[in-house]
């Protein structure tokens, strides 16, 4: 157990100095952001947020990878990606409740005309 | 080692863990009991594995920058999972309210056909009693018209026979005395050509006058005739009434044995009492001796 815990923790230091560079975090972060301004994150206020924390992380982690941080800005990469599918995520939601009122909206109207036609 | 082993469970329990942790967790627990535990199950597991991965980090490097990390990461994966239960839900929304639509629109569109038929209905019975309407006009027109007709081919047939009459009676003139009073038309014959002197018996030279009278008269439709006997004022008023009441009878039975309808016919004898001429003259005596036959004014003619 003891000797398990000692090997995790050499393998953590170790990481810090031979990560190598997280090229498909890189790629996926990316799209991921795109993907959130494609979305039209911009225009939810609770996911332009998320969609600005996103950019944060990545400009953090991209000059941790300049320094040589692999393994932090791989973390930092996995925030900014996390943070961009959420910025997706809410404005899906928003959008799919703006759908939703309009459609009962719709309905409401049109239930109207058919109790007074 | 044991005393290492108890050092670092020591440490690893003293340390707080980090914020993100305790929201992620708290973040998951809400989750899991919302929308998204039915509409986002793939997400929230993935989001559960983010917490386990940051758990056994912070259990390994409490107070490490990676246990932050993976603990904000765990929290944005709970979020993303509820953001995308709520998606999910939203849209069941807006496809249940469209299936509502829908249906209300086939129910409006249901009633408003129903609406339609019955005004369709409604106009085939308006057209159906207008027909019926104008077929009742055209058929009053054409009673109407018919009766018009009759009306006018009555007229024309009873003007035909009232000139028909009138020539019948015209045709006397030739050999008659005609003339019109307000009784109607009036045949005198002379006595002295009907009869034997003071007798009221028919000479046989009185037939062709009479003859013509019949024909006149048979051809009088709907009128009434009275034969009227007169005398001069030679004699008692006994025995000149008596005389012309006899004279007058004796025209008259003649009359209906040639053919005129004897319900129509009357005889009366008015003595002396109506003298047409003056009684001291032979010639005027000669005239007042007489028959008189009228052809009464046929009241419906009269009206007209």
């Amino acid at each position: 157990m003891m000797r398990a815990f000692l090997f995790g923790a050499a393998i953590t230091v170790a990481a810090c100095a031979s990560t190598p560079r997280p090229e498909a975090r890189i790629i996926s972060s990316e799209a991921a952001l795109r993907g959130a301004q494609e979305a039209g994150a911009g225009s939810v206020p609770a996911a332009t947020l998320h969609l600005k924390l996103a950019q944060e992380e990545r400009a953090i982690a991209m000059n941790q990878l300049k320094d040589g941080h692999n393994h932090r800005a791989s973390l930092m990469l996995a925030r900014a990606e996390a943070d961009a599918e959420v910025a997706i995520a809410l404005t899906r939601a928003q959008s799919a409740k703006v759908q939703a009122v309009k459609a009962q909206e719709s309905v409401d109207e049109l239930k109207q005309k058919e109790v007074t036609p | 080692m044991k005393k290492l082993l108890a050092i670092s469970l020591f440490a690893a329990c003293a340390h707080t863990p980090p914020k993100e942790l305790v929201d992620a967790r708290a973040e998951y627990a809400r989750a899991a009991a919302g929308p998204a535990a039915q509409l986002a199950p793939a997400e929230l597991h993935v989001a559960a594995e983010q917490i386990a991965i940051a758990e056994h980090t912070y259990k390994n490097h409490p107070d490490s920058d990676d246990a932050r990390d993976t603990a904000y990461i765990a929290l944005r994966k709970v979020q993303r999972a509820e953001a995308l239960g709520q998606a999910a839900a939203g849209q069941a929304a807006a496809g249940a309210a469209s299936v509502d639509y829908t249906k209300t629109q086939g129910r409006i569109l249901t009633e408003q056909e129903k609406a339609l038929a019955a005004q369709r209905d409604a106009l085939r019975q308006q057209q159906g009693a207008l027909v019926n309407a104008r077929s009742a006009a055209d058929q009053a027109r054409d009673e109407a018209e018919r009766a018009h007709g009759e009306a006018q081919a009555e007229r024309d047939a009873r003007i035909a026979a009232e000139q028909k009459a009138q020539q019948a009676i015209d045709a006397l003139a030739a050999s008659m005395e005609l003339k019109k009073d307000d009784r109607g038309t009036i045949i005198t014959l002379s006595g002295g050509v009907l009869f034997v002197t003071n007798q009221a018996t028919l000479l046989a030279g009185a037939q062709a006058s009479l003859d013509k009278v019949v024909d006149a008269l048979k051809a009088q439709k709907g009128h009434t005739f009275v034969v009227g006997g007169h005398t001069d004022n030679t004699g008692s008023d006994a025995i000149n009434d008596s005389l012309s009441q006899k004279r007058a009878q004796s025209v008259r039975d003649y009359l209906v044995s040639h053919g005129v309808d004897s319900s129509l016919i009357s005889a009366q004898g008015f003595g002396s009492r109506q003298p047409i001429a003056d009684n001291k003259t032979v010639e005027g005596r000669a005239m007042n001796r007489r028959v008189e036959i009228i052809v009464k004014n046929n009241p419906t003619t009269a009206q007209n």
